[in-house]
C-alpha cells in the first residue's frame, strides 16, 4: 500500500471552485458605472403572474407590476399594481355530515351540501392594490422610507400609510431598522352585516364596518462576515373594530347525534394584539446561497405558529439558477375557535368554525428556476409550489367545546392540496 | 503575479480603429498594457464600431477603476489607506471576493497582497537576485491571511498593498463579453493581450482561427493553431521576463510563500475554461506549481498548453 502525502487538492476541486467564483463576479448585475454614465439604469421593473389553486376550492389570478424609478442622489420612487381574481368555494364553517344538509348563509341565500363534504359557499370577487414607496437617503448612512397603499374589492377597502427609518452602523456592517404604519379599512358585507351568534337574518344595520390596524416594526441586521449575514425583527400589529367575517358560520350539533342541526353567524372579539419575532440568516457558500428563516407569531386570541423556511439558491452557471424552496408552519387554535355548539348550551360571546383560526400544519416545497436568455433584456424566473395543509391529530373529543366532548365525525377540514405557479420578470432600463 | 497593469498613466481615451478583415469586423485598441481587438461577425460598420466601443469603454473603465499605478482609485485608496478601513462599492468588494477564494482554493499560492515582492524583484534578463534578508523584509509585508476583510470593508495593515493586476484583464474580457452579449446580435471574440473569449458559432457554424505564441519566439512564431468556437482562452507567463539564478531561469510569477520565483516553472500555460477569469487563475495557479503544472492542469481536468 502507498500512503499519499501529496496536499494537492482532488481532481477538479479547483476548477470548480473557481469557475463558481467567476459565476458569481460576472454574474452580478452590470455596475451602472460599467455603462456610459448617462446610460446608468434608472428604472427597474418588476412584473409578475401568480395563479394559486386549491384543490376544489379557491383560484387566484394575481399579476402584480411593479416601477422604481432610482435616482442619482440614491432616492428611489415605487409604484405597485396589483390585481386579484379570485374564484371558486371556501369553506363556510359549518361542519361536514353524514347527510345532505342545507345551509343558509347571512345574504339569505341557501345551498345544499352532500354528506360527508366540506359545506362551501362560491365566489367570485376582484381585488385591486396600488402602493408607492418614496425611499429619501439623508447623509451616507441613514434611510427614510415613506409608503403608502389603497385596494378595493367588493366588500372590502382599505388605505394606509407607513414610515421606516434604517441606520448604518460599525463600517456598515450593522444595519439598524425602526418603522410604523397605519392602515384604515372598511368591511362592508354584501347584504348587510349579519348580527353574530344568530341564525341569519338579523342584521346590525351598519352598512361600513371600520376595521383599524396598527403595526410597529424594529430590526437589527448584521454581517458577521463576508459569507455570512443575520438580521431579527420584531413586529407588533394592533387591530381593532370589525374583525369578524361576515359569510361564515359555526354548526350548531345535536347533543347525541353530533350532527349539525342548524348554524349560526360567527363572531369574533373586535381588538386583537398580534406579535411576531423573525430570526434570518443568509449565508454565501460561494456561489451558492442559504437562507433560512424562523418565525414565532402570537396573539391574545392564544393564536400561536412556528414558521421555519429554507431556501438555498444554486448557481447554474449561464446566468440561470435553480431554488428549492422548504417550508413548514404548524399552528395551534385561537381560543374561540370550535368545531361546533352543542344544541342547548348557553352560546359563548366569540365563536368560529374558520379554518384559519383552527390548528393546522402545513408544508411547502418549491422550486424556482431564473434564467437571462442571452441576447434579450432583463431576467425570467419560474415558481412552482406545493402545499399541503393538514391537521395533525384526528379531530376527535377533545376538541369539544363547553365540556362536551364531540365524537368523530366526518373530517371537519380534511387534507387540502395547494399548487402555485409564478411567473416573474424584472428588467433594469 | 502577472503584471498586467500599465506601468504609466494612460491616455485621455484610447483610440480605436475598425477595419474589415475578410468577412468580420476587428476594432483595435490599446488598453491595459497590451494590444486589444473585438472580433465581429458581422457586415456593417457602423453595428461593429458601435460594439467594439462598448469593449474599449469597459476596458477603459476597469483599467482606470483598478489599475494600482493611478492615482485617486478605489485600489489607490485602499493602498495608502495607512491601516485605515476602507468600505468599497459592490464591483471591488466582488472582485477582492474572487481574489479571495482564489487564495483559499489554491493554498495561498494565489495572494493579491503579493505585488510588495516585486520591490525587490527585478526581471530583466540578467542575473541579479535579492538578498534573504531583501526578500523576507518584502515578505513581512505579504499574506492575504492578514488582511481583515468583512465585505465591504477592508482593511490593509500599514505597508501592505494590493494588487488586482493578476485578475483584472481576465475580468475586463469577461465583463466586455458579457456587455458584448447583451448587444450584439453576431458571433464575436474578445481578445485583450492574448487572453481570449468566444461567443459561440460565427455564421454558416465557422469557427476563429486562434493561433499559439511560441514563448522562444514571442510575437513572431506560432505554436499551432486551432478552431475556437465558445469559451475562454488565457495565458500565463512571459517568456521575456525571468532572471538568472544558479544557471536556473527563473521566471516572473512569484510564490507569496516563499518570495522567490517559481523554479522550474514553465514560460508559458494557456487554458481553455468557460470564462477567462477561470482560464486564467488556473494558468497562473498551474505556473505556482512549477514543474508540476502540467500535472495540476490533468487533475484539474481542463484543456491545456504548456511550453
Amino acid at each position: 500500500m502507498r500512503v499519499q502525502l501529496d496536499s494537492t487538492p482532488r481532481p477538479a476541486f479547483v476548477r470548480s471552485r473557481l469557475r463558481a467564483a467567476a459565476c458569481v463576479l460576472l454574474a452580478a448585475g452590470v455596475p451602472a458605472a460599467a455603462r456610459a454614465d448617462d446610460a446608468a439604469p434608472k428604472y427597474q421593473l418588476d412584473a409578475s403572474g401568480l395563479l394559486y389553486g386549491e384543490q376544489g376550492r379557491a383560484n387566484v389570478v394575481e399579476p402584480v407590476a411593479k416601477l422604481t424609478r432610482l435616482f442619482d442622489n440614491g432616492a428611489s420612487l415605487g409604484g405597485q399594481f396589483t390585481l386579484d381574481v379570485i374564484t371558486g368555494a371556501s369553506p363556510t364553517g359549518a361542519r361536514p355530515t353524514t347527510s345532505i344538509q342545507t345551509i343558509t348563509n347571512a345574504s339569505g341565500t341557501s345551498s345544499t351540501v352532500q354528506a360527508n363534504q366540506l359545506p362551501v359557499t362560491a365566489f367570485h370577487d376582484r381585488r385591486m392594490a396600488g402602493d408607492i414607496d418614496w425611499t429619501q437617503p439623508v447623509g451616507a448612512l441613514f434611510n427614510a422610507t415613506s409608503s403608502a397603499h389603497a385596494s378595493v374589492e367588493k366588500d372590502y377597502s382599505s388605505l394606509g400609510a407607513g414610515e421606516t427609518f434604517s441606520l448604518d452602523t460599525f463600517h456598515r456592517l450593522i444595519t439598524w431598522s425602526l418603522g410604523g404604519s397605519y392602515s384604515h379599512d372598511l368591511v362592508f358585507p354584501v347584504g348587510g352585516t349579519p348580527v353574530g351568534l344568530t341564525a341569519g337574518g338579523a342584521f346590525t344595520g351598519v352598512a361600513r364596518n371600520p376595521k383599524d390596524v396598527t403595526s410597529v416594526m424594529a430590526g437589527v441586521s448584521r454581517i458577521l462576515s463576508r459569507q455570512w449575514m443575520v438580521a431579527l425583527n420584531a413586529t407588533s400589529i394592533y387591530e381593532r373594530g370589525y374583525l369578524t367575517e361576515p359569510y361564515k358560520v359555526v354548526s350548531i350539533l345535536d347533543p347525541v347525534s353530533q350532527n349539525p342541526t342548524s348554524f349560526l353567524t360567527e363572531n369574533r372579539p373586535t381588538r386583537r394584539s398580534r406579535y411576531n419575532i423573525t430570526a434570518s440568516s443568509v449565508y454565501h457558500l460561494t456561489p451558492d446561497v442559504l437562507y433560512a428563516s424562523y418565525r414565532y407569531y402570537w396573539d391574545d386570541w392564544q393564536l400561536g405558529s412556528h414558521t421555519l423556511d429554507l431556501r438555498f439558491r444554486h448557481e447554474l452557471g449561464n446566468d440561470s439558477f435553480l431554488q428549492p424552496h422548504f417550508r413548514f408552519y404548524t399552528q395551534s387554535a385561537a381560543k374561540f375557535f370550535t368545531l361546533g355548539l352543542i344544541q342547548g348550551a348557553p352560546l359563548p360571546d366569540f365563536a368560529s368554525s374558520d379554518q384559519r383560526l383552527s390548528h393546522f400544519n402545513s408544508v411547502t416545497l418549491g422550486l424556482t428556476y431564473g434564467f437571462k436568455p442571452h441576447g434579450y433584456p432583463g431576467e425570467w424566473t419560474i415558481r412552482a409550489e406545493y402545499i399541503a395543509q393538514f391537521q395533525k391529530v384526528n379531530l376527535g373529543p377533545t376538541e369539544g367545546t363547553d365540556g362536551a366532548p364531540v365524537q368523530t365525525a366526518p373530517d371537519a377540514f380534511p387534507l387540502l392540496n395547494i399548487g402555485t405557479l409564478t411567473a416573474g420578470y424584472s428588467l433594469s432600463f | 503575479m502577472r503584471g498586467t497593469m500599465p506601468e504609466s498613466s494612460p491616455p485621455a481615451s484610447p483610440a480605436l480603429e475598425v477595419s474589415r478583415a475578410g468577412d468580420y469586423f476587428v476594432g483595435r485598441f490599446r488598453a491595459m498594457a497590451s494590444p486589444c481587438e473585438v472580433l465581429l461577425d458581422l457586415d456593417d460598420r457602423e453595428e461593429g464600431l458601435e460594439l467594439a466601443a462598448i469593449a474599449r469603454d469597459e476596458a477603459w473603465r476597469i483599467e482606470r477603476k483598478f489599475s494600482r499605478y493611478l492615482a485617486g482609485n478605489i485600489v489607490h485608496e485602499i493602498n495608502h489607506s495607512a491601516a485605515r478601513a476602507v468600505t468599497v462599492d459592490d464591483e471591488t468588494a466582488r472582485l477582492i471576493d474572487y481574489a479571495a477564494e482564489c487564495w483559499e482554493s489554491s493554498e495561498g499560492r494565489f495572494d493579491i497582497t503579493s505585488g510588495v515582492l516585486r520591490r525587490v524583484w527585478t526581471f530583466d534578463g540578467s542575473s541579479h537576485v535579492p538578498s534573504d534578508d531583501e526578500v523576507r523584509d518584502a515578505l513581512a509585508h505579504v499574506g492575504w491571511s492578514r488582511v481583515t476583510w468583512t465585505p465591504p470593508v477592508i482593511r490593509l495593515p500599514a505597508g501592505m498593498e494590493i494588487d488586482l493586476g493578476g485578475i483584472g484583464k481576465e475580468y475586463a474580457v469577461d465583463r466586455a463579453a458579457t456587455l458584448l452579449a447583451g448587444r450584439a446580435r453576431c458571433a464575436f471574440l474578445v481578445n485583450f493581450g492574448g487572453d481570449l473569449f468566444a461567443s459561440g458559432a460565427r455564421r454558416e457554424n465557422r469557427a476563429w482561427g486562434v493561433g499559439l505564441d511560441d514563448p522562444a519566439r514571442s510575437g513572431e512564431s506560432v505554436l499551432g493553431k486551432f478552431d475556437l468556437t465558445a469559451g475562454a482562452l488565457a495565458t500565463s507567463g512571459d517568456a521575456r521576463r525571468y532572471v538568472m539564478h544558479q544557471g536556473k531561469r527563473l521566471g516572473h510569477i512569484l510564490d507569496p510563500r516563499t518570495g522567490w520565483p517559481v523554479a522550474d516553472a514553465p514560460r508559458s500555460v494557456t487554458v481553455l475554461g468557460r470564462s477567462c477569469l477561470e482560464a486564467g487563475t488556473l494558468a497562473t495557479l498551474a505556473i505556482l506549481h512549477g514543474p508540476s503544472a502540467a500535472e495540476f492542469l490533468e487533475r484539474e481536468g481542463v484543456r491545456h498548453w504548456v511550453l
